[in-house]
């Protein structure tokens, strides 16, 4: 009965026109960015954050909200259509969504990932609705240590699930908490590197840094190439797909709405790695694994409907923990924060408008979604035809004023390219900025609980042992960090005894 | 052997030692009392010590016969190097010039960066695009974009 009552409160709030219109406004950019590959969810909520400054906590957090479930719609078409994956959730669409579309079936394909995301996200929804409550009676019992374990499991899950080299991910890790500390101790109001210059006493603001390493960075990486991506030149026909598709595609969806929703929970889980997992999971029980690579719909109903839950569970631990599992709910996190809230298991009790209003909102953006994603499909492929020397200028522009209009500084446009060239670098270096981006989002926290706790145990770091949860994530953590040096040493030993026994 | 990971290592490496020099002069404190540079100290600890295995394990690694990706192949260099000098006077000239002017000139030149397209859908399209972008933000977003010398 209590959700019931909830669910009404939450439509009342998101039902309001100004609400409605911050989630339209909000899965239609969405929808663009996925659509357009070179810039992700990342990048477009990063530099859309500022324009929700003028708008209600509730509002603003619908409308980024939007642009993250938004996104994931909207890749898959130029998976399907170009087989370049709009943004990163979507490149195992391309493997079979492309070759569908090669066979005359872009239609079929567009639609079922078109659905398939609706039915994954509307489930992941119901999911959220359900976990959260009780979860957030749970974390109130969690003190300093839980938090302390709980963040630095997030930060070594994120490292491990990155892709690229788990040292490097550790390295920017490390890296983002030290940036996190620039400016004044949250403890004793010290400076701390802040070498004299008067705008870092306040520290590094988190919009022009991920502007930079995301935004700026990506338009760097793109102007040095001169790719044309071709449009597949096939008509787009019987959008709805057949009985025979939907048979085939049905267990796909179910199951990849499970798994992406717990892989959306996780820290370090989110659309990526759940839309991979799904694929193989799909192709390890499909009677004929066979078909994928080559235009198989399980190919892309489950991946897609994976991508779409994950979105939804992600908002889990970020309600009932306050704690951001991924690179976009950081900056969830941090537009919150902006506004004057603290997300956590007090959000749910002190602002139920704040949670309930986006949960309503995210069933009112799933149809959204869908009358944008099907009818609208031709519009779409217009939007790919823009040349990029037209886009990256826009792009470019909004990230300037997005910098400039937090403080009306061109400090922090510096800042902002700064740390474009440092994400240009870190692409040319094979370094990740998803890790640095969370650990520097969390920094703050992690600090806070650390010391906190340092100084209730007297300075003995049992306590994280003492107390049972903080000991099992600890442990946990302990084992996936330890796990891949062991894995090495045994590779390496066995490499050298066998060039050994040959000799 | 990687280069480019031998570079980074050592580059981080650096970082790290002049993060925890730093991090020294606000204080470490004990682990009782954990000071101001605590968290900085040890995080640039972990740095310098990932930073080193980083660079061991590359050492380490046998020769694959494999050459590294060459950075410059293939790869317009001057676009990059032109757009980072646009920006960067663009946020020396912006509280001067103010943002019409400055944001107009910055868009001529940028669209001219790629295709090479004639002057005049140069300056056209930067018009709609300061123009557009000033509505928005400035007068329906309520943005303080900076007047500059026009004034407004």
């Amino acid at each position: 009965m209590d959700i019931f009552h909830n669910l009404l409160y939450g439509f009342s709030i998101g039902l309001q026109p100004a609400n409605i219109l911050a989630c339209f406004i909000g899965v239609l950019m969405g929808t663009l960015v996925g659509v357009l590959p070179g810039i992700g969810p990342v990048g477009a909520i990063s530099i859309l954050l500022p324009t929700t400054f003028h708008m209600s906590p509730v509002s603003a957090i619908i409308m980024l909200a939007g642009i993250y479930y938004g996104v994931m719609y909207g890749g898959s078409t130029t998976s399907i259509l170009v087989n370049i994956p709009g943004e990163a959730a979507s490149v195992v669409t391309c493997l079979d969504g492309y070759q569908m579309a090669k066979q005359g079936r872009a239609g079929p394909a567009l639609g079922i990932a078109a659905f398939g995301s609706f039915i994954a996200g509307t489930l992941g929804i119901v999911g959220l609705m359900l976990f959260a409550s009780p979860l957030a009676e749970f974390a109130l019992r969690f003190g300093p240590p839980e938090y302390f374990a709980v963040i630095l499991l997030g930060l070594t899950l994120v490292t491990f699930l990155s892709q690229g080299s788990v040292i490097k991910g550790l390295m920017m890790g490390a890296f983002g908490l030290i940036l996190s500390c620039v400016g004044l101790d949250q403890i004793s109001a010290s400076p701390r590197m802040t070498f004299n210059i008067i705008q870092l006493l306040d520290g590094i603001d988190m919009v022009p840094l991920v502007m930079g390493l995301f935004g700026v960075a990506e338009i760097l990486i793109n102007i040095e190439e001169s790719t044309n991506p071709e449009i597949l030149k096939t008509k787009i026909k019987n959008l709805f797909p057949s009985k025979s598709d939907w048979i085939q595609a049905k267990g796909a969806i179910l199951r990849g709405s499970i798994l992406g929703f717990f892989m959306g929970i996780l820290p370090g889980g989110g659309g990526v790695v759940s839309s991979f997992l799904s694929y193989s999971l799909e192709k390890r029980i499909s009677k004929n694994p066979e078909k994928f690579g080559k235009g198989a719909i399980e190919g892309v109903a489950g991946p897609e409907s994976a991508n779409n839950a994950a979105t939804s569970g992600a908002f889990v631990p970020f309600f009932t923990l306050g704690i951001p599992p991924n690179v976009v709910m950081a900056l969830l996190f941090g537009a919150l924060m902006i506004h004057g809230m603290r997300p956590g298991p007090l959000l749910l009790q002190d602002h139920p408008d704040i949670f309930w209003g986006v949960v309503c909102s995210m069933y009112i953006g799933n149809v959204m979604l869908l009358i944008l994603n099907l009818p609208l499909i031709p519009m779409w492929v217009q939007v790919l035809k823009v040349p990029y020397r037209i886009l990256f200028p826009l792009i470019l522009l909004f990230c300037l004023i997005g910098s400039y209009s937090l403080k009306n500084s061109s400090f922090d446009v510096i800042v902002m390219i700064i740390f474009g060239i440092i994400g240009y670098l870190f692409k040319k270096f094979d370094y990740e900025g998803a890790p640095l981006t969370l650990a520097f989002v969390l920094g703050p926290m992690v600090e806070l609980n650390l010391r906190q706790s340092l100084l209730l145990s007297k300075g003995s770091f049992l306590i994280f042992f003492t107390r049972p949860i903080s000991a099992i994530v600890i442990t946990i953590t302990i084992i996936l960090f330890i796990t891949p040096f062991i894995s090495y040493f045994i590779k390496t030993k066995k490499k050298h005894k066998h060039s050994t026994g040959s000799n | 052997m990687n280069f480019r990971d031998q570079l980074s290592g050592f580059f981080w490496l650096v970082i790290s030692i002049f993060v925890c020099v730093e991090s020294i002069k606000s204080g470490v404190g004990t682990f009782r009392f954990p000071g101001p540079g605590f968290l900085p100290f040890w995080s640039g600890v972990a740095l310098g010590t990932f930073a080193i295995i980083l660079v061991a394990t590359d050492l380490l690694k046998e020769k694959v016969g494999r050459k590294s990706k060459n950075l410059s192949e293939g790869k317009k260099w001057s676009n990059v190097i032109l757009v980072l000098v646009s920006l960067f006077a663009y946020a020396l000239l912006l509280p001067r010039l103010g943002y019409l002017i400055t944001t107009f000139g910055l868009m001529v030149f940028l669209f001219s960066l790629i295709g090479k397209p004639r002057l005049w859908i140069q300056g056209v399209s930067a018009l709609i695009t300061v123009l557009a972008t000033y509505i928005i933000f400035y007068v329906w977003l309520d943005v303080r974009l900076p007047k500059g010398i026009l004034g407004f």
